[in-house]
């Protein structure tokens, strides 16, 4: 591999725009996040005991990984053949993902029924797990260079915790429930640690393929919308928030929105406009002339 | 044990497109699809710019990054090296095609003919079953097999060996045995000159090309 590496590398076939997964695979992702990381964020605000936001959580969630997975299975080809996707749950993290969110909904229904701390902590790493599945799902796709980087599941999860606190704070301060500052601070360190990882991610690599593929990402519209408009502007509005918690309502909703509407974004552009075919180089010396 | 590869010079291949031609008529391609073409590249910066032709395909890896991720287990390897799509196993994700860094996956969406009605060679061509699924390169593992079951040689004798490599007109395609180090192929993979593609991505590609 060295001697490939420090052999000249010849482009002969250019990266292009992989076709196959379009909205509905953006959708899945962004549901399947937005639903897990909901989840995860009210049960941690509420101690894993029961509150209102974890009902309300526990209600949205399940509809939302569960509408994800219906919008990305009517991309597929064969969309009747969904079921078989659980078969190769030892090597496949869309089996995996698939099983994981199931059991998700599973145990939330559980945890509706039977209002147990153990299901909610069950819930939980459930959710953990899906978020971190769909990480490694495009983690493991070697032919897409902006995809097959190892920070991938944790920027995945970052990304679910993000958009779940962006829901629940949205949804705790319309329904008249402002979060606490208890919670918001714990919320607007996330934001940082996001804003973090998102930007590693960004810049991490300095492999031709990879800075090619993330260019659109870190194009100027691109931040204004992820990490202006998805990370600092929330930070502002929650510190705002926090100085005037009689604003906090209004606030802290549109600070949650704005999460939302970032993660979203940030994972649209993961996919679409990130998500290049890896260019075909060779390392090897061309064949010589010859006369003819 | 036995194990399937292939060895491709550049120095021969004229990007005739012949191998290309001739794997589409073997295996009734719809129009759009291509499981094997030459790429017609040009390389280099002047005043030394050279006009390369690099036939692509599956590399029909050893360690195939597209049989793990599918999800419903449709991708598969032989264990003679053969990777190859379960037709009816295929739910139609195009997980491995994001998986595979030689855009080596295709997907057909509908039947699709180039008329508007489909030619009867078309219509004896069709294959229902390979709509809605990943489509890819099999090393035409039907000839291969039949060819065995018949006592012949694969990249001895034609009818066992692959449409690429038995139309190509310069002789640039060689197809074998990697196993069997009196095959043609054998002895050009281990060939100095001899490098597969992408070598960093780590899937030991069982396609060679010998250049320089």
């Amino acid at each position: 591999m060295a001697a490939s590496m420090r052999a000249p590398r010849l482009e002969v076939l250019p990266s292009r725009p992989q076709t196959l997964w379009g909205w509905p695979a953006v959708l899945n992702f962004v549901l399947g996040g937005l639903g897990s990381g909901w989840y995860i964020v009210a049960v941690l605000a509420a101690g894993l005991e029961r509150s209102p936001g974890v009902t309300a959580a526990s209600w949205a969630a399940p509809f939302l990984v569960l509408g994800g997975f219906a919008t990305v299975a009517g991309e597929a080809g064969r969309p009747l053949r969904g079921p078989w996707v659980l078969r190769r749950l030892w090597t496949s993290w869309m089996s995996r993902e698939l099983l994981i969110g199931i059991a998700f909904v599973l145990l939330i229904v559980a945890e509706l029924v039977f209002p147990l701390r153990l299901h909610r902590a069950q819930a939980l790493v459930a959710a953990t797990l899906l978020a971190l599945a769909q990480g490694f799902i495009l983690r493991a796709a070697r032919g897409i260079p902006a995809w097959n980087v190892p920070i991938m599941p944790g920027l995945f999860l970052s990304s679910a915790l993000l958009s779940g606190a962006g829901a629940y704070l949205l949804v705790e301060s319309v329904a008249g429930r402002p979060p606490a500052p208890g919670v918001v601070v714990p919320v607007l360190g996330l934001v940082v640690i996001g804003f973090l990882a998102w930007i590693w991610y960004l810049r991490g690599s300095r492999e031709f393929a990879f800075v090619q593929s993330v260019a659109p990402l870190r194009q100027w519209r691109s931040a204004l919308v992820s990490e202006a408009g998805g990370h600092g502007l929330p930070v502002l509005l929650g510190l705002v928030a926090l100085a005037a918690p009689a604003a906090a309502a209004p606030v802290l909703a549109l600070a949650g929105a704005l999460l939302i509407a970032g993660q979203a974004h940030a994972k649209a552009g993961l996919v679409r406009a990130a998500g290049r075919l890896r260019p075909i180089t060779l390392a090897i010396s061309l064949p010589g002339r010859r006369a003819s | 044990m036995t194990r399937w590869g292939m060895a491709i010079d550049l120095h021969r291949c004229v990007g005739c497109q012949t191998c290309t031609i001739a794997c589409k008529q073997e295996h009734g391609l719809p129009p759009g699809t291509a499981w094997r073409f030459v790429a017609d590249c040009e390389v280099g910066e002047y005043p030394d710019v050279r006009r390369l032709f690099l036939p692509l395909q599956c590399m029909h890896c050893a360690d195939p990054p597209c049989v793990p991720v599918c999800p419903t287990g449709a991708s598969r390897q032989r264990e003679d090296g053969i990777v190859w799509i379960h037709y009816d196993a295929c739910v139609g994700c195009g997980y491995c095609a994001m998986a595979c860094p030689y855009q080596a996956r295709h997907f057909v969406a509908h039947p699709a003919g180039y008329f508007e009605q489909p030619t009867p060679s078309e219509a004896a061509q069709a294959r229902p079953g390979r709509h809605g699924v990943m489509t890819k390169c099999t090393f035409c593992k039907e000839r291969v097999d039949d060819g065995l079951a018949r006592g012949l040689r694969p990249g001895v004798d034609a009818d066992a060996t692959p449409m690429c490599a038995v139309a190509c007109i310069a002789g640039a395609i060689v197809f074998g045995d990697l196993d069997d180090a009196s095959s043609t192929v054998a002895r050009l993979a281990a060939d100095p000159r001899a490098q597969a593609l992408l070598p960093e991505c780590g899937t030991d590609p069982r396609v060679y090309y010998l250049g320089d």
